[in-house]
C-alpha cells in the first residue's frame, strides 16, 4: 500500500511539472502544444546520455536537463511556431504544426536511442533508473525529489510572478495579451519565457520518470493523454489550474488502476488513461473552463483576496 | 526478369498505400478541409475498421464454425475454415468483404458521433485535444488488451480473395483499395459540389456566422465526423484483409492521423483532387523510403534505422508546407453548383 | 372654449387608447427587465426596450454602455441571468441563435465576418437554410437544384440592389471594407427576415456609402421590414431613426419615439452628461 501511495504521488508530481508548461504556453501562444510529452522523454535521454558516459547520477543532471529543455522549448516557438503566427496561421494549422515537431522530436530520440546503444552497446530503446535510486528513512528518493521539485517550481514561479516587475508584466499579458501589448509589454518576451520554462519543467519531470517507470521512445505517446487532461480539467487559463489538476488526474488515475486491479488483475492497468480522458470529458461538458474557471473557484480567490 | 518483378511488386504496393490514404486523405478532407473539424483522432476510425474485422468478424466465424479455445488460436483455425471455402466459392469472399465493409461503416459512423459528442459545441482546440484524446486511449486498449483483438500480440483475418492465386493476390488488393478509392472520391465529388459542401465551408471559416444564420453546428459537426468516419473505416477494413492479420500497433496516430493531414496540406485541403495528388505524392515518398531502408541505412552509413529519418523528414516537410505553401499544390476551388455554373457560362 | 378644450381632451385620450390598442399589436420584439453580469459588473440592467413593426429603432449609448451586450442577449449569442425576450408574443430568451433564425430574427456582426475564402455569391446564398444541406439531399441533385436555382436569382437581385452584382465571382476577401458592410446587409436580407438586428453597419463606411446603405435600410423597412440598429455615427444615421433608446452602464436612460421626442432625448442634460462623460 506504502508503495501504491508513493507511485501515485510521484505520478502526480510528474503529470503537473508536464501539465504547468502546457498550460503556461497555451496562456501565453494559445496553442494546445502536442509536443509537451516528447519533451519529457527528451529529458530522459539527457539523463541517461550523462549516466552512461560520465557516470553522473541522473538525479544531478537535473540543472542541465533544466536548460537544456528550456532551450528544446524557444526553439519549439521558433522553429515550429512563430513563422506560422507570424502569417496569421489559424489555430488548427499551429496544432497541426506542434503534431509535426512532436514527430521530429519522436525521430530524433529513435534515431539518438539506437545511436547511444552503438556506443554504449546495450540497449538504449527502453532503460529504467529504478535500480539507482537511493532511501533516506524509508523514502524513496524519487519521492522527495520530485516533490521538491514541484515545491521549488511552485515557490519560484510564485516569486517570480507576484514579486518581481518583470512578473507582473508578464502575468498582465498573459491574462490579456491584447491589452498589455497596447500598454507596451512585450508579448515575445512572454512567450519566450513561458516556453522556457515549459520545456525545462518538462524535461525535469522527464530525468525522474525513468525512477518510475520504463522508458522507450515512445513513452510521449503514453503521457500525453493525462498532460492534457491535467490541464484541462484544472483550467487551461490559470496556472494554478495545472497543479490542481495534475493532482487530480496523477491520483486518479493511479489510484484507481489500483482498485480496479485489485479485483480485475494486472490487465486492467491500461485501462487508467481511460480513467483521465472520462474526468476529462466530464470536467468538459461540466466545467468547460475548468476548476480554476469555476464560479466556485473564483469566489474562492476573492475570499483568499488573491 | 527477377528486376522486373520487383519493380512491379513495388508499383503495386504503392498503389495499394495510395489507395488506402485516398480514402483516409478524403474522408479527412470532407471533416477538416471542407468543415474546418481539426480531427486529431482520424485514426480511431481506421482502427475500427480493424477492429471490426478481428473482433466482431472473428468472433463470429468462431460461433459459426463452432471453433473451441482460446480467442487467439480459435480465430486462425475459423479463418483458415473459412479460407477453405473461399477457395471453393469465391461468391462467399466477396460477400463477407461487403457484410464487413457494411458494418465497419456502421461501427465507424456511431463512434465519430460519439467521440465528437463531448466536445461539439466547443472551440477548435478542445475540440481537436478531445478527439486525439479519445483516440489515443482507444489505440492503447486495443493494443495491451488483447482480448479485443489480440492486442501485440495480433490475430488472424480471413482471407477474403482467397480465390485467387498467391502471386497475384497484391495486385488484387491493389485493385480493390483503388477501386473503392475512386468510388469514394466521386461519392464525395457529387456530395461536397452542393449546399452542403458550402455550409461546410460556410462553418469551417465562421461558426458563429453558421448559427446566426439558423444552423445547428452540433448536429453539423456530428454528421459530418459520423460520414468521415464511415468512410475512412473501410480503409481499416482493407488493411486488415489484405495484411490477413490485425496487430495493435498498426494503428498509431502517426500512421493514420498524422500523415492524412499531411497529405491534405501537402495536396490542397479543400480540394479533393488535390487531396488525392497529395495522397499519390506522399505514398511514393513514404513507400520508396521503406522498400530502400536497407540501401538508405548504407548508403549514409546511419547508425540507426530509416524509420526515424522517415519521421524526421515527414515532419520538416509539415512545418515547410505550413509555411510555404499552406494551400498545397491545388488551390482550393468555390463551390459551383449548376445554376451557378450556368452562371459562370453567361 | 370649454367644449373645444373638452373635445381636445377626448381626442387626445382617443389617440392614446388607439396607440395603446394598437401599439400592442405592433410591438414586434420586446424585452422585460434583461440583466447580465459579467463577475459582478451589470452589463445589462433591467433593460426594456420595444421594437416595433416597420420601425428603425436605434440603441445608442458610449462605449461599454451594453448595446451589443444587448444585441448578443437578443440574438442568443449570450445568455442573460434574469429577464425575457419576447418576440411576436413568444418568448425566446436564452434560445441557441439557430433557433433564434427561426423565428424570423437575422442580425449582423460590428466586425464585418465573410466567409474570407468564399466568393461573394457564396456568402449571400449561405445565408439561406436549404434543403440540400443534407447529407443525403446533397447526393440528389433533383431535391435541391430548384431551389438553388431560385436562391441564386434571388442572390442576384441582392448583389444588384447592393451594386456588388459584378464581383459575384471574386473571393469575398478582395472586397473593400464598406464593401463587406453591405454583403453583410445582403447576407441578412436573403432570409426574408421579419426582424434585422446590425451591430454597427456603418463603422468605417465613408459618408456616402453610409447614407446609401441607410437609403437600402428605409427601403425596406417602407416593405414591412423591421430594424433594431447600434451604431455611434449619429451624425448619419439620426435622421433615419424612428424610435431611439439610450443606454448607459447598462440601462436605459433615455427613450423618445417620434422626430420631437427624440429632439428631445437628444437635448436631455442627462444624455449630454453621459456622452460628455465619455
Amino acid at each position: 500500500m506504502m508503495g501504491v501511495i508513493e507511485g501515485t504521488i510521484v505520478w502526480s508530481n510528474i503529470i503537473v511539472l508536464l501539465a504547468l508548461g502546457l498550460t503556461m504556453t497555451y496562456i501565453t501562444t494559445a496553442v494546445p502544444n502536442f509536443a509537451q510529452a516528447s519533451f519529457a522523454v527528451v529529458g530522459s535521454y539527457i539523463a541517461l546520455t550523462l549516466l552512461r558516459f560520465i557516470g553522473l547520477d541522473p538525479y544531478l543532471s537535473i540543472p542541465l536537463t533544466f536548460i537544456i529543455g528550456g532551450l528544446i522549448g524557444i526553439s519549439t516557438y521558433y522553429i515550429a511556431l512563430k513563422p506560422l503566427i507570424k502569417r496569421k496561421a489559424s489555430i488548427e494549422m499551429l496544432m497541426i504544426a506542434t503534431l509535426a515537431w512532436d514527430l521530429i522530436l519522436f525521430g530524433i530520440i529513435g534515431a539518438y536511442s539506437e545511436i547511444l546503444g552503438s556506443l554504449t552497446k546495450r540497449t538504449e530503446t527502453l532503460f529504467v533508473f529504478t535500480n539507482l535510486d537511493f532511501e533516506v528513512y524509508g523514502l524513496p528518493g524519487r519521492l522527495i525529489v520530485s516533490t521538491m521539485l514541484v515545491l521549488l517550481t511552485i515557490i519560484g514561479l510564485y516569486l517570480l510572478l507576484y514579486k518581481t516587475k518583470f512578473g507582473i508584466a508578464l502575468r498582465a499579458s498573459m491574462e490579456n495579451p491584447s491589452l498589455a501589448e497596447a500598454m507596451g509589454i512585450n508579448v515575445e518576451n512572454t512567450r519566450l519565457f513561458s516556453w522556457f520554462i515549459s520545456g525545462s519543467l518538462a524535461c525535469m519531470a522527464g530525468s525522474i520518470l525513468p525512477y518510475l517507470q520504463e522508458i522507450v521512445p515512445q513513452t510521449g505517446y503514453f503521457l500525453i493523454v493525462s498532460i492534457f487532461a491535467a490541464s484541462i480539467v484544472g483550467g487551461l487559463y490559470h496556472i494554478a489550474g495545472a497543479l490542481i489538476g495534475g493532482y487530480i488526474i496523477g491520483v486518479s488515475e493511479s489510484l484507481f488502476t489500483y482498485l480496479l486491479s485489485m479485483f480485475f488483475g494486472p490487465g486492467v492497468l491500461v485501462y487508467g488513461k481511460v480513467i483521465s480522458l472520462i474526468i476529462m470529458i466530464i470536467a468538459i461538458l461540466i466545467i468547460p473552463r475548468g476548476v480554476t474557471g469555476s464560479i466556485l473557484w473564483r469566489r474562492l480567490e476573492k475570499w483568499l483576496n488573491l | 526478369m527477377e528486376e522486373v518483378g520487383k519493380m512491379v511488386e513495388l508499383i503495386s504496393l504503392i498503389l495499394f498505400f495510395f489507395g488506402l490514404y485516398m480514402i483516409v486523405s478524403l474522408s479527412l478532407n470532407l471533416e477538416f478541409g471542407y468543415g474546418g473539424i481539426p480531427n486529431f483522432g482520424k485514426a480511431l476510425s481506421v482502427l475500427t475498421g480493424a477492429i471490426i474485422v478481428g473482433g466482431i468478424l472473428n468472433r463470429l466465424l468462431i460461433w459459426y464454425f463452432g471453433v473451441s479455445g482460446d480467442f487467439i488460436s480459435a480465430s486462425s483455425i475459423a479463418c483458415y475454415k473459412l479460407t477453405e471455402i473461399i477457395i471453393q466459392n469465391p461468391l462467399v469472399g466477396l460477400g463477407i468483404f461487403l457484410i464487413t465493409v457494411a458494418m465497419a461503416m456502421i461501427a465507424g459512423a456511431i463512434v465519430g458521433a460519439l467521440s465528437i459528442l463531448p466536445s461539439a459545441k466547443l472551440r477548435e482546440d478542445y475540440l481537436g485535444v478531445t478527439l486525439l484524446a479519445i483516440s489515443e486511449v482507444v489505440f492503447f486498449i486495443t493494443y495491451y488488451d488483447v482480448r479485443i483483438i489480440g492486442g501485440y500480440y495480433g490475430i488472424s483475418a480471413p482471407d477474403i480473395l482467397a480465390f485467387i492465386p498467391g502471386e497475384y493476390k497484391i495486385y488484387a488488393y491493389t485493385v480493390l483499395a483503388i477501386v473503392t478509392g475512386l468510388i469514394i472520391y466521386l461519392f464525395l465529388e457529387r456530395l461536397l459540389n452542393s449546399p452542403y459542401g458550402r455550409v461546410l465551408r460556410g462553418h469551417r471559416e465562421n461558426e458563429d456566422l453558421i448559427k446566426a444564420f439558423g444552423r445547428d453546428i452540433m448536429k453539423l459537426r456530428i454528421k459530418t465526423v459520423a460520414l468521415g468516419s464511415a468512410l475512412a473505416s473501410i480503409a481499416g477494413v482493407i488493411y486488415v484483409f489484405y495484411s490477413s492479420n490485425v496487430t495493435g500497433n498498426a494503428f498509431t496516430r502517426v500512421e493514420w492521423t498524422f500523415y492524412p493531414f499531411l497529405i491534405l496540406l501537402l495536396g490542397g485541403k479543400g480540394n479533393n483532387k488535390g487531396v488525392v495528388l497529395g495522397a499519390l505524392l506522399f505514398v511514393l515518398i513514404r513507400i520508396l523510403i521503406e522498400f530502400y531502408k536497407f540501401d538508405i541505412k548504407e548508403l549514409l552509413h546511419l547508425p540507426f534505422e530509416a524509420v526515424w529519418i522517415q519521421y524526421i523528414f515527414f515532419g520538416i516537410l509539415a512545418l515547410l508546407v505550413l509555411c510555404y505553401r499552406p494551400e498545397g499544390l491545388l488551390k482550393e476551388k468555390p463551390i459551383y453548383t449548376p445554376p451557378i455554373k450556368s452562371k459562370l457560362q453567361n | 372654449m370649454l367644449n373645444q378644450l373638452t373635445f381636445n381632451r377626448k381626442s387626445q385620450l382617443c389617440n392614446k387608447i388607439i396607440i395603446y390598442y394598437f401599439g400592442d399589436a405592433m410591438v414586434l420584439l420586446e424585452t422585460k427587465n434583461l440583466s447580465k453580469s459579467f463577475d459582478g459588473l451589470k452589463a445589462l440592467d433591467n433593460v426594456n426596450i420595444n421594437v416595433e413593426k416597420s420601425k428603425l429603432t436605434l440603441v445608442m449609448g458610449p462605449n461599454g454602455s451594453g448595446k451589443s451586450t444587448l444585441i448578443n442577449a437578443v440574438s442568443g449569442f449570450l445568455k442573460v441571468d434574469s429577464g425575457k425576450v419576447l418576440f411576436e408574443g413568444k418568448d425566446i430568451t436564452n434560445k441557441e441563435p439557430n433557433e433564434i433564425y427561426d423565428y424570423g430574427i437575422v442580425r449582423t456582426f460590428q466586425n464585418p465576418e465573410p466567409l474570407k475564402s468564399m466568393t461573394v455569391l457564396e456568402n449571400i446564398l449561405i445565408s439561406e437554410r436549404h434543403i440540400g444541406e443534407g447529407v443525403i439531399n446533397a447526393l440528389f441533385h433533383s431535391k435541391w437544384i430548384k431551389k438553388e436555382e431560385e436562391m441564386v436569382e434571388k442572390a442576384f437581385k441582392i448583389l444588384e440592389f447592393l451594386k456588388l452584382d459584378h464581383r459575384w465571382d471574386h473571393p469575398s476577401k478582395s472586397l473593400s471594407g464598406g464593401q463587406m458592410k453591405l454583403l453583410e446587409i445582403g447576407r441578412a436580407l436573403m432570409t426574408n427576415p421579419k426582424l434585422i438586428i446590425m451591430d454597427e453597419p456603418i463603422a468605417g463606411v465613408a459618408p456616402g456609402l453610409a447614407h446609401d446603405i441607410f437609403s437600402h435600410v428605409i427601403e425596406l423597412k417602407n416593405k414591412g421590414l423591421s430594424f433594431l440598429i447600434v451604431e455611434h455615427r449619429l451624425d448619419i444615421v439620426l435622421k433615419y431613426v424612428d424610435n431611439l433608446y439610450v443606454m448607459f452602464n447598462g440601462s436605459v436612460i433615455a427613450h423618445g419615439e417620434g422626430s420631437r421626442e427624440i429632439e428631445r432625448v437628444l437635448n436631455d442634460p442627462k444624455v449630454i452628461e453621459v456622452y460628455i462623460g465619455d
